[in-house]
């Protein structure tokens, strides 16, 4: 079934390439990027829940982050540009604090966060694009790197994408393929750590992981196409192959059929999260645009995922852009997402000893989440508010509110300013 | 794993209505529309923070002109 969706896709997109008329377009050459920008980026990010990965599904899911970052395009020359996306993302997880619940001053429990070295922890990542285009700009290509770092894993990646636009830039398709090579500096928890004296009888499945490499192979499709003067939309296909150590080596499960042993108030764990070590999905989203009137735009987006872990997931977003004044724009937006969970998902303590894989990771459960959110957006198109040599193109504040059918709520606040250089 | 009927329904009329428009060609000259920025065919910028934060407590990722997975220890 998969091969027979997959052949009609694939049949669909090399179709494109061969069945649109000629081009015949002008030939006037303007450059693809006039001037330098660069986007400040932030976001405040809070959420708390009940069901901590870290502890087999029950405990504080307490968790903030903030995640300044700056995404700088320059143009190269006419045709080339070279774009570099930096960021951190700093965090305080009470349930990562609890990978080691008895090294803070009160006594070990799921609920409450310990004050050890694992409450916190930073994300740095850079990714830097390179793209070229042709002089008629109907072909597109170009080449990525990106590298992110935290305490406990490590990434590279690398890739690259084509892009051709036909039928007088009414249709575009573009390829995109991309490696990611992870590695997991593990951090198991402290029950499984030398130097640990367990209670008496107490017996453990843990072993050690022996591949903490993760690789990731992806191959992305899209067709973008303008339907009407006011209408257009545009196709996504991914594939994705990952393998290695799918598992997080400090997600704790219970067994129901081993005793419980408890230090304070906290229940050591019979072993870590086990997951198969090859995963296949595939994602195929739908983005669709409607020019209503000059102050009104319909955006809309609709996703269906499925993978070879028994999780199917369909995901709708619907953006209403208002623009109040030629500077000034309100936009409501509402997500809906609901999943099935994955084969190897049971709650707290209700896993057996003799299963192959599992996993009390309520991300995997079946669930589903409601978004609202609110943005506020400023344009000054001729830029007449400078910053030294940065003048300011526009300005983006945003809220969402995130709840979760299993009782985890977020909330983010986001903003962003664009400015160009001069 | 398997898709029903009803999924390879809606990917079918996809296709047939991208392949009849692509025959549709709008003139550069009445682009003025869709060349809005908001209707723009990919996510604004402000949102990468969100969709980032669902890659994380979501199972499903991908297929929204960004990145499909790798690069972090989420799902």
């Amino acid at each position: 079934m998969r091969n027979n969706n997959l052949t009609i896709l694939v049949l669909f997109f090399v179709s494109l390439f061969f069945a649109q008329e000629k081009q015949t377009d002008s030939v006037f050459k303007k450059r693809v990027l006039e001037k330098t920008e660069v986007d400040f980026l932030m976001s405040y990010y809070t959420q708390d829940g009940d069901h901590a990965a870290v502890t087999g599904g029950i405990g504080t899911e307490k968790l903030t982050d903030i995640t300044p970052t700056f995404i700088i395009a320059v143009p190269l020359n006419d045709d080339d540009v070279l774009t570099a996306d930096i960021g951190i993302s700093a965090y305080t997880s009470a349930s990562s604090s609890n990978i080691d619940p008895f090294d803070g001053n009160q006594p070990g429990s799921p609920w409450i966060e310990s004050s050890g070295a694992s409450a916190a922890d930073v994300w740095v990542n850079g990714s830097f694009d390179y793209s070229h285009s042709s002089d008629d700009r109907n072909t597109v290509w170009g080449a990525n790197l990106s590298v992110a770092s935290e305490y406990d894993y490590f990434s590279v990646g690398f890739g690259g994408h084509f892009a051709k636009l036909f039928n007088q830039k009414n249709t575009e398709v573009s390829l995109k393929a991309n490696v990611y090579i992870d590695t997991w500096n593990p951090q198991y928890p402290a029950e499984f750590r030398t130097g640990f004296i367990p209670s008496a009888g107490y017996t453990t499945n843990y072993t050690q992981f022996d591949n903490l490499g993760r690789n990731t192979y992806s191959l992305s499709a899209s067709v973008s196409q303008i339907l009407t003067k006011k209408l257009q939309a545009s196709l996504f296909l991914d594939v994705v192959q990952q393998d290695g150590l799918l598992s997080a080596p400090h997600q704790r499960v219970y067994f129901a059929d081993k005793t419980d042993y408890f230090i304070d108030n906290f229940h050591i764990a019979d072993d870590v999260e086990r997951l198969p070590d090859t995963r296949f999905k595939l994602p195929i989203g739908m983005r669709m645009n409607y020019f209503i009137n000059e102050y009104l735009t319909f955006r809309s987006y609709y996703r269906l995922y499925t993978d070879n872990w028994g999780i199917t997931a369909h995901t709708t977003e619907i953006e209403l852009p208002i623009k109040i004044t030629r500077s000034f724009a309100v936009i409501p937006t509402y997500r809906y997402y609901t999943q099935t969970a994955a084969d190897y998902f049971s709650n707290y303590n209700a896993h057996l000893s003799t299963q192959k894989f599992y996993t009390s990771d309520y991300d995997l459960s079946k669930f589903n989440s409601n978004q609202y959110g609110v943005g506020l957006r400023y344009t000054d198109v001729f830029t007449k508010l400078k910053i030294f040599k940065l003048g300011l193109k526009s300005i983006d504040l945003k809220y969402s509110s995130y709840t979760r059918s299993d009782g985890l709520k977020a909330s983010i606040i986001s903003g962003g300013m664009k400015f160009i250089l001069d | 794993m398997k898709l029903n009927k009803l999924k390879i329904g809606f990917l079918l009329a996809i296709i047939i209505t991208f392949s009849l428009s692509s025959c549709v060609a709008v003139k550069e000259y009445e682009k003025v529309y869709v060349n809005d920025a908001d209707m723009k065919l990919t996510a604004n910028k402000i949102n990468k923070f969100e969709t980032s934060f669902q890659v994380y407590r979501e199972a499903a990722s991908g297929a929204n002109g960004g990145k499909a997975g790798g690069g972090c220890g989420c799902n």
